[in-house]
């Protein structure tokens, strides 16, 4: 499964209402919960903070790309979370972080799971993409803006 | 004239479309009696992509390499087990690097005439970023290509054969 094909309004919150790194980690598992992709949210969010807690998905230029693997889900799972004021995330430059790129998937999917991340790897090298999510208005937008419509 | 697909190879990737080509592609071979190659290509290229972007430790690159490996052999066995069922032999091909590259040099190795795959994203995003590392290959390759859909009727024709 292609990350072009996770990619729904569902799973974009825009903008992020937490401030600190653990509230948005949390608000991320809980996007992924509301839009009914996962059931166990405690087992989702603790793969996502194991993974944090070795050490920060906070890249550099305003992004994080926070990722983990439990059987608490079947298929790769995908949420995106936008904060344009920008949020502590300790993040390699130091810098307030912006988009928050959440993939998280089972163990025996390792392949398709690097390959999402490889993707989310590639869009944040492009500074004209990922200042044009920051800047949307809605998840629809931001849905558009990565198919590329 | 020889007959027109003497050896199929069937790229798999642990997805469940790629099982489908896999049972499709077990069809094609028994009804016309060519070879069956299944190939599986552990994205290592990815992965060091994703350590130099600082996406993965180095714990994790180790890992996730690791983990595609045990994939790659529980996928590929799967696949073997499932052409045992009908009577069809399978050559089992494992490799590492750029996938679509990999495919590439494998058809040409094995001097392949068809190539088969799982059905593509059903979204067709124009950003350069988000491409198919299997429709790269389907791209690339020399051989035809044939992409499985109808995961349904595949299943039926793979239980329908003797």
């Amino acid at each position: 499964m292609a990350l072009i094909d996770l990619v729904t309004p569902e799973v974009i919150k825009i903008p992020l209402v937490s401030k600190d790194k653990p509230d948005v980690l949390r608000e991320l598992v809980q996007v992924l919960k509301d839009a009914g992709l996962i059931e166990d949210y405690d087992a989702v969010l603790q793969a996502v903070q194991d993974r944090e807690d070795k050490q920060s998905t906070g890249l550099e230029q305003g992004i994080a790309v926070p990722h983990g693997k439990t059987s608490a889900v079947s298929t790769l799972r995908f949420a995106l979370g936008i904060a344009p004021e920008g949020i502590d995330f300790n993040s390699l430059d130091g810098q307030p972080t912006k988009l928050f790129f959440l993939l998280v998937a089972a163990p025996n999917q390792s392949g398709p799971h690097v390959e999402a991340l490889a993707d989310v790897a590639k869009l944040a090298r492009s500074t004209a993409v990922c200042r044009a999510l920051i800047n949307a208005e809605s998840a629809e937008e931001v849905a558009d803006l990565l198919k590329g419509d | 004239m020889g007959k027109p697909i003497q050896r199929i190879m069937v790229y798999i990737d642990g997805t469940e479309s790629s099982v489908t080509a896999a049972q499709y592609a077990i069809c094609l071979a028994a009804s016309s009696g060519a070879e069956l190659i299944a190939c599986y290509i552990i994205n290592t290229r990815a992965v060091e992509d994703l350590l130099r972007a600082k996406i993965f430790l180095r714990d994790e690159q180790l890992e996730y390499q690791h983990d595609m490996e045990a994939d790659a052999e529980r996928y590929l066995k799967y696949v073997g087990e499932l052409a045992a069922k009908k009577g069809v032999s399978i050559i089992k091909q494992r490799g590492k690097g750029s996938v679509h590259k990999e495919i590439a040099d494998a058809v040409e190795e094995h001097e392949v005439d068809l190539l088969v795959i799982g059905e593509l994203s059903r979204i067709r995003s124009r950003r350069d970023e988000f491409y198919d590392e299997a429709e790269r290959a389907m791209r690339t390759v020399p051989c035809s290509v044939l992409i499985v859909k109808d995961d349904d009727r595949v299943w039926q024709l793979y239980e329908s054969l003797g």
